[in-house]
């Protein structure tokens, strides 16, 4: 467990919920950034074979195809186009008798034909060869980029699962949908922008630094000219790029947190006309994303032609100056070198259209691939500011977590102790203040008190939704924090106020918390719960979809699925948080009954507000103001001249009645 | 019932080219914008036509040292003065100012050469996505693009970027629009995943389907023309080249037509799957308590799991029938090109061309061959749009609620309400309403009573039209409600729910949500009626006090009376609660009952309600038993009906208020 305290973690979630408003300044360093991309490594763990794999492929290619590809210029320029004779390697690369094509001073017409077809037909069969190996390579590259982001998700979804609802009452759906989605895709790019981008293009960077230096070594410098410009551009650009594809993420994330609002209350909008309004919001909101996106991207782009601006310099600078050499046959630096990577040492040694050509796509190469490296520092920025996102959340303290020693709960035998539990949101507010009680097994107890008293809480706190502040709940004289969180959850269910049935069957959802239970069980849960009789008048019985292609239920009818449900789990404590609100008074009747009987040997708290449904309770607890306001037996609170119960007694019976105003005659004119 | 989220997964050819041809309809606001985009688009062609002369010059005149005019081509008639000028210098100034030139170009449009290292264009596509069409679409949704770079690029990317978003922008507000006219019934709380997925990430296959529509066919046969006339105008009509660079439309189109089905298919199947993790995630997020009280944790990650994995899968899948695709058409494409480099290959041996010529002739077919290619590859490329476009239609089509003319204005409540005969089924052959008659007199509190599941709230739902009858007719004043907006009728009805719903925003807020005008002395006032003012004084902020996620913090109770003053502070003639008080404590429901006594002054409020004692209150008590109103009056009349159904309901419900019977135990 954490040391800050609970009231704590109230503020720290608070001001998570705020990084999606939009109030987060840019926090990423460069350090910051590579440390980031480092703590995603160990995503990487249950891939590693498949990537090693790849590289290995990816590299082999490489190794066999690169002197080929690199001759295959050269051998059209100054075979075909120029008749010069080739390399003994050459030849024999595309097919050829290197005796016939390399002794010659020059090539005849028909043999430049004959070098162009063979050198066609190598080329354009090694292309058809490795199509296929081309496919399958990509398919298998998405396929671990794909189960990185799954892995990720997955990290992600537990931890929002784990987190309590002291984290989730101030947390929108939507931010943590574009989180899941957007931000995490971002991991996707670590391989790339942490390993293979920078490995290909600093490597290729060198290789053609050595190659052009072979040409003529003050064109290399020419190339490395181009860094200081570079370099500048990318410190000058990194953090608008980086606050600005974080504002672009937040402002879409609110976004989505807005449609899903709207649509989640769309019944009271409509209801309201309140859809102008969100309309606007949504318009005004949709406006912001792309708003902060167009800059984003504004700046990535501008940064891009700025970078290639740098780069084209030194290009142009270095083809002028090699066409100038090339026209002045000036001797090539490193001739020797050159000749033995087959390279035709034609022209003996100076600079012809061959290395010309040659030097303009290395050149090129060089230079292009300094720009990438520029480009892919762009990217980076993004890829942060969405792993950042994603760290945001994986990061949070959670408040309800297991115990080092934890242990399972062990099957209840005497009783449930509330040992002076006090619990609010924030220290200064308590909603419940000091609650001491204590409950015998086979008992029922009754939790009424005036709305907003803190009941659902008091029941929270025992299935450890919240812990309390301070004091503890205890089961046998053990505090429920040194169970299990999984243990001490399957020991207690609950039918919740609000109805929540999930996108399934009616059956499915009865066993929602007992996947797998038998068809006989749920029937019997059911019957329990008095719903049987109209499940089975449903056009699939159990079966039967609910939600958008399904039946429509009544509240009552889903409050009775909801009870089924927490009978089916079968637990020795039972929490019916206003079982019956919805229910009328024959079918609560018949519900309390089965009850009754089903419930011996277990705990049963009822919240209620119907007293003739607190009567068949065994103990009252009357919650006011935060406090244990009244206790004990239903029968002897009703005695008690100016107590609470009786007072909400006498209401219910219709003592109080209120007066009825005049006949409402009063019709506006 | 419609199935309003149910479109077809198969999509035949023709449905999808009927589909693609409508989104052209959704250009018609932005006209002169794509007009703009498609004039830059065209001009910078003309910086394309120069890039790859200055090459040539390097090789053949400065290189090789071939005197101007002695190359076996002459140059095109624009470039001729420049020429001129050109044979008078050194073979150094050549070089220099053919530099230079390349430094301007550079500049202006960020290429000098025409290989893909000398050229730059200003797009944002390195920006990172992910693995799957959600986060692949959301660069769509903000992609601008130019063919150049440099300053001319930056401009034409900013100007189609805000393009891009202006017709993104207006759209998914479209259809955001449209879904939330939609009618009650169809939209359940696990569709609203599928929503959200559809306005974020759908709606972007407009804008895609309409570029590749307006750019394309007019851009792409242009750029042919222009490349077709300087080739003739130089090298004689280089046929083969030309109709080699011609036949690449067919390459594109004809081996590629076999896999348009499916590319359809799984285009389609990876934004449903995806469009189903989002309402995955949606639905366990939004009921967090119901998951972490039941233990549902591991369940909801399973299929969670299975969810994302398969919409992975299907990403996986579309981007291999891609490749495939691609690549098939690619063989074919590789012959026409050995063709070429045969051609001009040869050309070169029997000195017909010059080397430097292929730095010309090459980069000329590539052109003609790429917007071939563009054409021909305009339907294949279009399938995976037309899925997305599918499913935006499919919501902009579906029945709205608003079809009646917005003008037609329901004339306020004066007299009654009365509800003729109406007779409603969810589904074929079930009825739920049958022949429900009722009236009710403003000034009256009327309650709807009986068992759960008779009816009640559907009844209730009639009357601001969350749903149509089959038979009858709701009149107000006579008017029947259907053949007047829903605007005049709804500003009429304030509606509690059964389930509060309250909005993360301030209380203050929540309240005014139907009447943003409210001042904050109405706002109190409306929450002291509904008995919520203690409780929101007792709050640090008060009525500013920001609710979080769906009012979680507060008790149910307490939320039900945030709705309440919501209602009450509308002020409207007809007020409905459907079980107000079924959340609140006795003496809370009392104060509750005594403020709606007061409201029906001069109002029509009719109550849905459980407990006797909200119920006795009425003026009128309509006992509803399977679909049926089968007892009608006030609560002394009804009890004195002595086979009453009403009466033997009351009683079970007080049974348990007389005497306590002797055991205490369940």
């Amino acid at each position: 467990m954490s040391d800050s305290t609970a009231p704590d973690k109230t503020a720290r979630y608070q001001e998570f919920a705020q990084l999606g408003r939009g109030g987060h300044a840019d926090s990423l360093s460069f350090g910051l950034i590579l440390r980031l991309l480092w703590r995603c490594l160990p995503l990487l763990r249950t891939v590693r074979g498949s990537l090693a794999g790849l590289v290995a492929c990816g590299a082999l290619l490489i190794a066999l195809f690169a002197i080929p590809v690199i001759n295959v210029v050269n051998i059209f320029w100054n075979g075909v186009l120029e008749g010069a004779p080739l390399s003994d390697l050459q030849a024999t690369m595309i097919g050829l008798n290197p005796e016939r094509f390399s002794s010659e001073s020059r090539l005849t017409d028909p043999a430049r034909k004959e070098v162009l077809r063979h050198l066609v037909w190598s080329v354009s069969g090694l292309l058809l060869a490795l199509t296929p190996i081309f496919i399958g390579l990509t398919y298998w590259r998405i396929w671990i980029l794909q189960r990185v982001n799954q892995n990720l998700r997955m990290l992600m979804i537990e931890k929002l699962q784990t987190l309590s609802l002291r984290f989730h009452d101030e947390q929108r759906v939507g931010d943590s949908i574009y989180r899941l989605f957007q931000d995490s895709a971002m991991v996707t790019q670590l391989i790339n922008v942490l390993f293979l981008s920078p490995l290909e293009s600093i490597s290729r960077f060198i290789f053609t630094l050595g190659l052009i230096f072979l040409w003529d070594p003050r064109l290399a410098l020419l190339l490395l000219l181009a860094w200081p410009p570079l370099l500048y551009l990318g410190h000058r650009f990194a953090r608008p790029m980086r606050v600005g594809f974080r504002q672009a993420r937040e402002a879409n994330s609110r976004l989505t947190s807005i449609i899903q609002e709207t649509l989640a209350g769309l019944k009271t909008i409509k209801a309201y006309g309140a859809e102008g309004a969100e309309q606007d919001r949504f318009a005004q909101a949709s406006q912001e994303a792309f708003r902060a996106a167009y800059v984003a991207r504004n700046r990535f782009v501008g940064f891009k032609v700025l970078t290639f601006w740098c780069v084209g310099l030194a290009l142009v600078s270095g083809i002028g100056i090699a066409t100038g050499l090339s026209s002045a046959d000036a001797p090539l630096y490193g001739e020797q070198f050159m000749i033995s990577m087959g390279f035709a040492a034609a022209n003996s040694g100076v600079w012809n259209l061959g290395f010309y050509n040659n030097f303009k796509d290395r050149f090129g190469d060089g230079a292009h691939s300094q720009h990438h490296l520029l480009d892919l520092w762009g990217t980076v920025q993004d890829v942060a500011t969405g792993l950042d996102r994603t760290f945001e959340l994986l990061d949070l303290e959670t408040e309800v977590e297991d115990a080092q020693d934890a242990v399972s709960m062990p099957p209840i035998r005497q009783g449930i102790r509330y040992r002076d539990v006090s619990f609010g949101y924030e220290a200064e507010k308590l909603i419940l203040d000091q609650i001491d009680f204590d409950v015998p097994t086979g008992s029922i107890v009754a939790i009424v008190g005036p709305t907003g008293s803190g009941k659902s809480t008091l029941m929270n706190l025992l299935l450890r939704l919240y812990d309390p502040n301070e004091g503890g709940i205890e089961v046998d004289g053990c505090d429920i924090r040194q169970f299990t969180l999984e243990s001490l959850r399957k020991n207690v269910s609950i039918a919740l106020q609000e109805n929540v049935l999930f996108g399934t069957t009616v059956g499915e959802n009865i066993r929602y918390a007992v996947p797998g239970s038998s068809d006989e069980s749920v029937r019997r849960a059911a019957r329990i719960a008095c719903a049987e009789e109209f499940i089975e008048a449903l056009p699939e019985a159990y079966n039967t979809q609910l939600g958008e292609r399904g039946a429509k239920l009544s509240t009552g009818q889903r409050q009775r699925i909801s009870i089924a449900r927490a009978i089916l789990k079968d637990t020795p404590i039972l929490i019916l948080d206003e079982p019956t609100a919805s229910l009328d008074a024959a079918t609560e009747h018949r519900v309390l009954e089965n009850l009754a009987r089903w419930g011996e040997g277990r705990v049963i708290f009822l919240i209620t507000h119907r007293l003739s449904t607190v009567r068949r309770a065994d103990r009252v607890a009357v919650i006011r103001d935060a406090r244990l306001a009244e206790w004990g037996e239903p029968q002897h609170l009703l005695k008690k001249e100016g107590g609470i119960y009786r007072r909400l007694f006498e209401i219910e019976a219709g003592k109080n009645r209120p007066q009825r105003p005049a006949n409402p005659s009063a019709r506006e004119p | 019932m419609a199935r309003p989220f149910q479109e077809e997964e198969k999509q035949s050819g023709l449905a999808a080219a009927q589909t693609i041809v409508r989104a052209l309809r959704y250009v018609r606001p932005f006209r002169r914008d794509f007009g703009i985009k498609l004039a830059l688009l065209l001009f910078s062609f003309v910086p394309m036509m120069l890039l790859p002369w200055p090459t040539k010059i390097l090789v053949d005149h400065v290189i090789r040292g071939i005197p101007f005019g002695d190359q076996p081509r002459p140059y095109p008639f624009f470039l001729e003065p420049l020429i001129q000028l050109a044979s008078e210098l050194s073979p150094t100034a050549v070089l220099v100012w053919t530099i230079g030139a390349q430094f301007v170009l550079l500049v202006a449009i960020g290429a000098f050469g025409i290989a893909s290292r000398e050229r730059d264009s200003a797009n944002s596509n390195g920006i990172p996505q992910g693995w799957d069409t959600a986060t692949r679409t959301e660069n769509e949704a903000n992609s601008g693009f130019s063919l150049v770079g440099g300053l001319f690029g930056l401009l034409d990317y900013r100007f189609t970027m805000k393009l891009t978003q202006k017709f993104n922008h207006h759209y998914r507000t479209q259809l955001f629009g449209r879904i939330q006219s939609l009618p009650m019934t169809s939209l359940d709380d696990e569709r609203i995943g599928d929503a959200v997925y559809r306005v974020m990430y759908d709606t972007t296959a407009i804008t895609q389907a309409c570029y590749a529509l307006i750019l394309t066919p007019l851009a792409s046969p242009l750029y042919i023309f222009l490349s077709v006339w300087i080739l003739g105008l130089v090298y004689g009509w280089v046929s083969p080249i030309i109709f080699a660079g011609l036949a690449f439309m067919l390459v594109a189109l004809v081996p590629t037509l076999p896999f348009a089905g499916l590319q359809r298919l799984y285009a389609s199947r990876s934004r449903r799957a995806g469009a189903t993790t989002t309402s995955a995630i949606e639905e366990s997020m939004s009921n967090v308590l119901a998951v972490q009280s039941l233990g549902g944790e591991e369940r909801e990650r399973t299929r969670f799991d299975a969810d994302s994995a398969d919409s992975f899968k299907q990403y996986r899948l579309k981007i291999l029938i891609d490749l495939i695709t691609y690549s098939v058409a690619a063989v074919f494409g590789a012959g026409l090109v050995i063709y070429v480099f045969l051609y001009v290959g040869d050309g070169i041996v029997d000195g017909l061309y010059s080397p430097g010529d292929f730095a010309v002739l090459l980069p000329f077919f590539i052109g003609i061959a790429s917007a071939s290619i563009e054409l021909g590859a305009l339907w294949i490329r279009l399938q995976g749009d037309s899925t997305g476009l599918n499913r935006v239609f499919f919501l902009m089509d579906a029945p709205s609620e608003r079809d009646v003319d917005p003008d037609s204005a329901l004339r306020p409540l004066q007299d009654k309400l009365e509800i003729q005969e109406v007779s409603f089924a969810y589904e074929a052959g079930r009825l739920t309403l049958d022949q429900v008659d009722l009236t009710a007199q403003r000034g009256q509190v009327i309650a709807l009573a009986g068992p759960a599941g008779a009816g009640k709230t559907t009844i209730a739902h009639l009357i601001p039209r969350f749903i149509t009858p089959d038979l009858g007719r709701v009149l107000i004043d006579g008017q029947n409600v259907a053949e007047y907006s829903l605007d005049s009728l709804r500003s009429q009805i304030s509606f509690v729910f059964q389930e509060t719903i309250l909005f993360d925003a301030t209380i203050a807020d929540n309240i005014k949500l139907g009447r943003p005008e409210a001042t904050e002395t109405e706002i109190r006032e409306a929450a002291r009626l509904a008995g919520a003012s203690d409780f929101i004084q007792a709050l640090p902020d008060g009525y500013q006090t920001r609710l979080g996620r769906g009012g979680g913090k507060l008790s149910v109770g307490q939320r039900q009376r945030i709705a309440i003053a919501r209602a009450l502070v509308r002020d409207t003639p007809i007020l409905i609660l459907d079980e107000p008080t079924s959340a609140l404590d006795p003496e809370t429901e009392q104060k509750l009952v005594t403020a709606l006594r007061e409201a029906s002054q001069t109002r029509l409020v009719l109550v849905i309600a459980h407990r006797l004692s909200t119920i006795r209150e009425a003026d009128q008590i309509l006992f509803v038993e399977d679909g049926r109103i089968i007892e009608r009056g006030d609560h002394d009349t009804l009890m004195n009906l002595p086979e009453g159904r009403y009466r033997h309901y009351i009683n079970m419900q007080t049974l348990g208020i007389d005497p306590p019977p002797p055991s205490m135990t369940l």
